[in-house]
């Protein structure tokens, strides 16, 4: 007997299905137009090139939910919906095809594997997929997590219909007394439910939930445009159209343009269509918030907050906005559109982001971690909008927190934040006879020491350490000295392109006029915007990370490391070497290699805790809730490591400032991985 | 209103200064900025004129490497500027800079005539008051507030035991302390203006003045010789209990230090 169902059991009319999808997919249609439009509100942009690497984005993370299984109970929850959707949608199809379009492929093994026992075990999915979203939405509420009315909407929408799935097909399997039965083994259960009943309440019974279930699944797709659902296509594409720069890089403002009215993001116009799109993608996970030190600290910064509150930006300015720009088009036409006009003048004194969409104190309250983009199962770009915010608030208004005035004229008159005189720049090396690329020329490697390594104390060490530790490796280097300014990181996360772009232009002629290749740098800050930055201003450098160089060093026998260190370290990972630039292993290498057991704090590597000082917030005086460095200390010291090892110049100050706050800083010591090495060379020596 | 501020540019406060060979301050690679005072002075007209109106007039002597701390204050909000440039100012003193300055700025037809109350390289102290000595204008010096009334204002100057309230006439001058006014940061709108706003430049001879008036020949104080201070030494941390520790110290101020 070949295995197979009748189609349609019980139902008159089922080509009705037809015209109803047509209505739902033109409802769906048009919802999804009109978010179109508000999302072309905003610049272009282009980010459709590479398209291979786009699509490859799109299997790995939305059918292999990379990201999103991150997070287990909700990862899980999504994934068993997702994929238990799918194949009931893949099964509709299937129907549609067999009945209307008269392929036979309804039968056999088809039929019984995928689906009976499939499908049922994809809606078993989707059901328990809802019942883990309810228990964290409404019985142990998740952090995060919001509830609004649409939350509860499409939740109840999809367990009715998964439930009125299975009630149908248990109705048809009692009724018909369905020989395969046993290969959908929860419609089985269900039809137990309903042997009792006459033949003709069953045909009844059945019917009406028939006509539900497609109501209801109709409706659905009618209402996605209108809800959260929209992230089912707009998810998709807000992770095709990703940036694929390297994260580390920022986008270059043209400040010749003299077209150009305005620089950064003062309006909601400034912004691109992507940013405008990421609004939509957005699901309200909370993941963003959950990872954001600001937030956690209690400033009025919510990576989420800021998505959400720029949506509704979207939605009402964008509606004006598009209405003015109709009125613009067509000027003389009739009485509706003028009044549309004159509405919008009103409103269209378009209102500012800032203040808006954020608070000035959460503006700056961002220390550009870049956890929350991390974070995002989406690929939602939090960091660059408050950058174009910053960039707004400095270049065209000069509106920032007083503080950063000093720490702007120290870059500008003395190439470095703490505007100590540039002439001194070098001092640290005067006893060391370092060579200096003016006067001993040009060396293999570069040393780029930065502006914490050749001005602060306590980060002069670590740059004495490196200079001993690149002599025992019988490295060929020297330092630019005082010809060497600040990279600009700090100015450029504050918004101050321009005299970040004096700046990388200034280092990159000096380093191109010596024919600088390899670069060494010891502060992930000065790392990242040489290797990621610099090169959309000419500067081409291979530029290594301290940690990654030492590794090496250490791999290939390069170092005199004899003696072992003991003891216990943790390791705080700094987000611009991190989760900017993915380097993870080698200062675990490094820690490894000198013999010292590494105990990690509970948030590391992608996950790990800000300092505190990202994003220029070094120079920003942190005056609202808690402090960030505390808060990281104090999870090092939950470690009960005798140490704590940093990469990062920043999180070195943080970190140590934070021990002594702590009164443990006799105890705990916080050292630069170069410190540990130089110690490890020393006691070999 | 017509609000004229007499600007300098000095070394950077952070320069490591040296002396050349023949004793003089050598400049070679010295950062330049505007004089941190002219700079309050600067940004108090800025207000003066958002407040009243008018334009900021800079006034300058120097020489093209002044121009860029011109722009600068053009960049905050200076409408536009005049300096005056002449190789004979070369080596000039107070008195006869306070005379070039003086034709510089009555030619501006001034309300109000700003100024730092001294500069941060050579800090006599002395330029404004000449000026107001020279244009007969009433001063107040060394002010932290200027409240601004009908054709007259009050200004506050700081004393060594309190304040001052001065009021006087207008035209006047006034000479900003720190506490004036925080200078604003630039915006890039600001910059960019700033490179097509009018600078004129002078000579000695357009204002009608003597070129051998002026310069070292003629100057009322002369140098004999500059020396670099003693570099600073390091603090001592004097140890042990605290009765023999307040002996050491007490002994080190008497005997070392010779300041008790």
């Amino acid at each position: 007997m070949n295995a197979t169902r009748q189609i349609y059991w019980n139902i008159q009319g089922h080509i009705a299905i037809y015209p109803l999808f047509l209505v739902a997919i033109v409802i769906f249609a048009y919802g999804f137009y009109l978010k179109y439009r508000l999302w072309h509100v905003g610049q272009p942009v282009d980010r459709n090139d590479r398209k291979g690497a786009r699509a490859k984005s799109l299997i790995g993370f939305v059918l292999g939910h990379t990201r999103i299984l991150r997070r287990r109970q909700p990862g899980i929850m999504h994934f068993l919906i997702f994929w238990g959707m799918v194949c009931l949608f893949l099964g509709t199809i299937v129907v549609a095809l067999q009945s209307d379009v008269g392929l036979q492929i309804m039968h056999g093994p088809f039929y019984l594997y995928f689906m009976s026992l499939i499908l049922n075990i994809a809606g078993l999915a989707v059901l328990l997929g809802l019942l883990i979203a309810l228990y964290r939405r409404y019985i142990k509420p998740a952090e995060g997590l919001d509830n609004q009315p649409d939350d509860a909407v499409i939740l109840i929408l999809l367990l009715v219909i998964i439930l009125t799935g299975f009630l149908t097909q248990g109705l048809r399997i009692a009724a018909t007394h369905d020989p395969w039965a046993a290969w959908s083994p929860v419609g089985n259960l269900f039809a137990r439910l309903f042997a009792g009943l006459g033949a003709a309440t069953q045909s009844e019974v059945h019917r009406a939930l028939w006509w539900s279930h497609l109501f209801l699944a109709l409706g659905l797709i009618a209402y996605l445009p209108y809800s959260k659902l929209i992230h089912i296509g707009t998810a998709p594409l807000n992770i095709y159209f990703r940036s694929l720069e390297p994260n580390g890089a920022l986008t270059r403002l043209d400040l010749e343009d003299e077209d150009l009215e305005t620089f950064g993001a003062a309006k909601l116009t400034d912004l691109t269509w992507k940013d405008l799109m990421d609004t939509d993608a957005c699901v309200r996970c909370g993941r963003c918030q959950n990872n954001c030190p600001a937030y956690l600290t209690g400033k009025p910064l919510s990576p989420k907050a800021l998505i959400q509150d720029l949506k509704l930006q979207v939605h009402q300015q964008g509606k004006l906005i598009l209405a003015a720009r109709k009125t613009a088009a067509h000027p003389t036409t009739g009485e509706h559109e003028t009044a549309a006009g004159s509405e919008l003048d009103a409103g269209l004194d378009e209102q500012n982001l800032v203040g808006t969409v954020l608070s000035e104190d959460a503006l700056w309250s961002c220390t550009t971690c870049r956890a929350c983009m991390e974070q995002c199962p989406v690929f939602v770009e939090h960091v660059p909008k408050t950058i174009e915010m910053r960039r707004n608030q400095v270049l065209m208004e000069s509106d920032f927190p007083a503080e950063l005035n000093g720490a702007f004229k120290g870059m500008e008159n003395n190439g470095n934040p703490w505007g100590l005189g540039w002439a001194k720049r070098a001092e640290w090396a005067d006893d060391l006879g370092v060579k200096v690329v003016a006067t001993d020329g040009a060396p293999e490697y570069l040393y780029w020491v930065g502006c914490a390594g050749s001005f602060d104390n306590r980060n002069r060490k670590v740059s004495a350490a490196m200079v001993q530790i690149m002599r025992a490796a019988g490295i060929d280097f020297a330092i630019l000295g005082t010809e060497e300014k600040c990279c600009g990181d700090s100015a450029r996360r504050l918004g101050n392109e321009y005299l970040y772009q004096s700046l990388a232009e200034a280092n990159i002629e000096t380093l191109n006029g010596y024919g600088i290749k390899k670069i060494i740098t010891q502060c992930p800050h000065c790392f990242n915007t040489l290797k990621n930055e610099y090169p959309q201003f000419g500067g081409n450098f291979e530029v290594i990370h301290h940690s990654a160089f030492i590794a090496q060093l250490i791999a290939a026998g390069r170092l005199p490391l004899q003696a072992k260190l003991n003891g216990t370290i943790t390791y705080h990972d700094s987000c611009y070497l991190g989760r900017y630039n993915a380097i993870y292993q080698p200062p675990r290498q490094v820690i490894e290699a000198l013999g010292l057991k590494l105990i990690e704090m509970p948030r590391s590597q992608r996950e790990s805790f800000c300092c505190g000082a990202g994003g220029g917030r070094m120079w920003l005086e942190e005056n609202l809730g808690e402090r960030i460095n505390m808060q990281r200390t104090e999870e090092a010291l939950s470690t009960n490591a005798s140490c704590i090892g940093t990469a990062c110049p920043f999180c070195l100050t943080m970190l140590e400032d934070g021990t002594k706050r702590k009164d443990v800083a006799e105890n705990i010591k916080t050292l630069d991985l170069a410190e540990l090495v130089q110690q490890a060379i020393q006691s070999a020596q | 209103m017509r609000i004229v501020v007499c600007m300098k540019q000095t070394f950077d406060t952070e320069a490591k200064i040296a002396l050349t060979a023949d004793g003089l301050i050598d400049s070679t690679g010295v950062t330049l900025v505007v004089d941190p005072y002219s700079e309050f002075a600067v940004e108090k007209g800025i207000q003066f004129k958002e407040k009243f109106g008018g334009e900021v007039v800079i006034v300058c002597i120097g020489d093209t490497q002044a121009e860029t701390a011109i722009r600068q204050c053009m960049a905050m909000g200076a409408d536009r500027a005049v300096i005056v440039t002449d190789p004979a100012m070369d080596g000039s003193d107070q008195s006869a800079t306070a005379r070039v300055l003086a034709k510089a700025v009555i030619s501006q037809e001034p309300d109000i005539i700003l100024g730092g109350f001294k500069s941060v390289d050579s800090g006599s102290a002395q330029v404004m008051l000449r000026l107001a000595e020279i244009l007969n204008l009433p001063h107040v010096n060394v002010v932290t507030n200027i409240e601004i009334g009908e054709g007259k204002a009050i200004a506050t100057r700081e004393l060594d035991d309190g304040v001052e309230l001065v009021e006087v006439s207008l035209p006047a001058i006034f000479t900003a302390q720190q506490g004036l006014a925080e200078p604003r940061y630039p915006s890039v709108k600001g910059i960019m203006q700033a490179k097509k706003k009018e600078l004129k430049r002078l000579t000695l001879a357009d204002l009608d003045i003597d070129p051998t008036s002026v310069g070292p020949a003629n100057a009322k104080v002369k140098i004999h010789g500059l020396t670099l201070p003693a570099p600073r030494k390091g603090g001592r941390i004097i140890g042990g209990e605290i009765p023999e520790a307040t002996a050491d110290l007490v002994k080190a101020l008497r005997d070392e230090a010779k300041v008790i």
